[in-house]
């Protein structure tokens, strides 16, 4: 069961527990079956409709707490053999739970040496990248230092050829160390696509070396967890930059226009100006400090706000707003920078074409029973023609006039919604020149 | 002079916090309205809730109006309360000075 739905399962066996309690055991003469089970399914009916609903009351005590929500969850535990198998009995148990599909670490090394060193028939294992030692079990480990250079010859010919290389007696090893105890290795390369990016060695203490076919195998099959892991590395880094380029993206025609809007009210109104600096140096804290991927709805509906509030010192009465929002949905976390990008999009393709201006309507909901998180952003200006939309979802810019921006904000969102959510979300856009755009967001709640 | 950016809102941020106070007040009557409206309903048509007899020979009916009503009350008061109350404070309140992620500056430069 996921979320909430654990204790709201509690509480309703509770409920029902309580229900016959009070009609059926504390109580002279009993009620009857019909009448309990109606109060049952009142009572039921309460509590399901209740627990997810508006009356729940704050899931956190203030934002300060929100904020520490933002770290990141631990790794989803892996489930258990169905079989009962023990992991680290069998190799395909040890595949399934390899520390190394984190990455080539020294803790990942470590831990993925210990997992498999019965599984190979070796005394000692090691783990190494190109250059140094980053885990070493069994004998031997007094002199092949953790985090100490390649020593044995072995380990560079293994590296140099990328190939399993089998090494019988001592000598052949090339360990400088004279009483070392290990006599035998197969050392085979670990490799992430053509790149050898570091060894598996699995050494013996006694004549007769590992069986090569099981260690090639192991090796192959730590090189595919490596591979996996250097693409996750790659699809993190991906959705970061395509962040940071939506985060670095804020258009500098806007920050001119505000600024020149401030400069003009300084000297009618400074306060104004004084308050409209504050909420500028608001608006650019919260687009560079946001690390995370997820921020909780009211922190983004806060940027909102203060976008459209410069917004309005710009275009005056022309540009109204209103924000119909769920009490739940404040605390509901979804992607960082979406909504005002979308926001910002209305009011440029929208309200500022239109000679008498218009209004944005920010709307969000929450569906508890669907768990999805539902924002829409819709305006009443000049809407937008079907081929200016393609351009604006595909990421051009629209038109070569002037240097618009904002394409890329949408293109953007689209493209970190589905490195966020895969298909679990919908992104619609709908548009109607001379009545307005709608963009409906739906994502799943966090 | 001091900082009191976060008392200055727009009629639209303050608009949008009412109508969503509105939504979670009249929320909360409906329940209390339905609780209280739910105690007549029950003495009419169940003679159970007058007649029998739970703990000390009171009926499940003087119990609620005696002492489950009130509890009621109570609890219905304070989660409204609750809730308002972070409503409002996510609503209105910048997030200048909540968090790190949007706080000051730990330079301790502020605007």
């Amino acid at each position: 069961m996921r979320g909430g739905s654990r204790p709201l399962a509690g509480v309703l066996v509770v409920a029902w527990g309580a229900v016959y309690l009070v009609t059926q055991v504390l109580v002279t003469p009993a009620l009857g079956v019909l009448p309990t089970l109606a109060a049952g399914l009142v009572v039921s009916t309460v509590v399901v409709l209740g627990y997810p609903s508006a009356l729940r009351g704050p899931r956190s005590g203030s934002l300060g707490g929100a904020t520490a929500r933002n770290r990141s969850r631990p790794p989803a535990r892996r489930p258990r053999d169905p079989r009962g198998v023990r992991d680290g009995l069998t190799i395909a148990a040890a595949g399934r739970s390899m520390p190394l599909r984190n990455g080539l670490t020294p803790d990942a090394a470590r831990r993925t040496a210990q997992l498999i060193r019965p599984l190979l028939g070796g005394d000692a294992i090691a783990i190494t990248d190109t250059e140094q030692v980053l885990a070493f079990v069994g004998p031997g480990a007094d002199h092949h230092h953790v985090g100490g250079t390649l020593q044995t010859r072995v380990s560079r010919l293994a590296i140099g050829k990328k190939r399993t290389v089998v090494v019988h007696g001592r000598d052949g090893i090339g360990c400088p160390e004279p009483d070392c105890p290990l006599r035998t290795a197969v050392v085979a390369p670990l490799a992430v696509a053509d790149r050898v990016v570091g060894t598996l060695k699995v050494y013996r203490v006694h004549d007769e070396p590992a069986p090569r076919v099981l260690v090639d195998d192991m090796a192959s099959m730590l090189s595919l967890h490596l591979e996996l892991a250097e693409m996750d590395r790659e699809r993190h880094l991906a959705s970061d930059a395509k962040l940071d380029a939506l985060r670095a993206q804020i258009n500098p025609h806007f920050l001119f226009n505000i600024l020149n809007t401030i400069a003009s009210k300084s000297r009618t109104d400074p306060e104004e100006s004084r308050q409209l600096l504050l909420r500028l140096s608001d608006f650019f804290r919260y687009a560079v400090r946001q690390d995370g991927h997820f921020a909780e709805f009211s922190q983004e509906y806060f940027f909102v706000r203060t976008y459209v509030s410069l917004e309005q010192a710009r275009f005056g009465d022309r540009l109204r707003v209103r924000y119909d929002l769920d009490p739940q949905v404040l605390t509901a976390r979804v992607p960082v920078l979406v909504i005002q990008p979308i926001v910002e999009n209305a009011v440029k393709h929208g309200i500022a074409d239109s000679v008498t201006g218009g209004t944005v309507h920010l709307r969000a909901r929450v569906d508890p029973l669907t768990r999805t998180t539902s924002i829409r952003v819709s305006d009443d200006g000049v809407g937008m023609a079907p081929e200016m939309l393609d351009r604006l979802l595909a990421g051009e810019r629209p038109g070569t006039a002037g240097p618009q921006h904002s394409g890329v904000g949408l293109w953007n969102i689209s493209q970190r919604l589905d490195a966020l959510f895969g298909d679990r979300y919908s992104f619609d856009v709908a548009s109607t020149p001379g009545k307005g755009t709608t963009v409906d967001l739906q994502i799943p709640l966090r | 002079m001091e900082d009191d950016v976060g008392a200055q809102h727009t009629p639209a941020e303050v608009d949008a916090t009412f109508r969503t106070l509105r939504r979670v007040a009249v929320g909360y009557f409906v329940v209390f309205l339905l609780a209280v409206a739910a105690f007549p309903v029950l003495s009419l048509t169940l003679d159970w809730w007058s007649q029998a007899r739970l703990a000390g020979g009171m009926s499940p009916g003087f119990l609620v109006a005696a002492f489950g009503l009130y509890l009621f009350f109570a609890v219905l008061g304070i989660a409204a309360a609750r809730l308002s109350s972070a409503v409002e404070h996510r609503m209105l309140d910048g997030t200048r000075d909540d968090g790190p992620a949007i706080g000051p500056d730990p330079t301790g430069e502020h605007p």
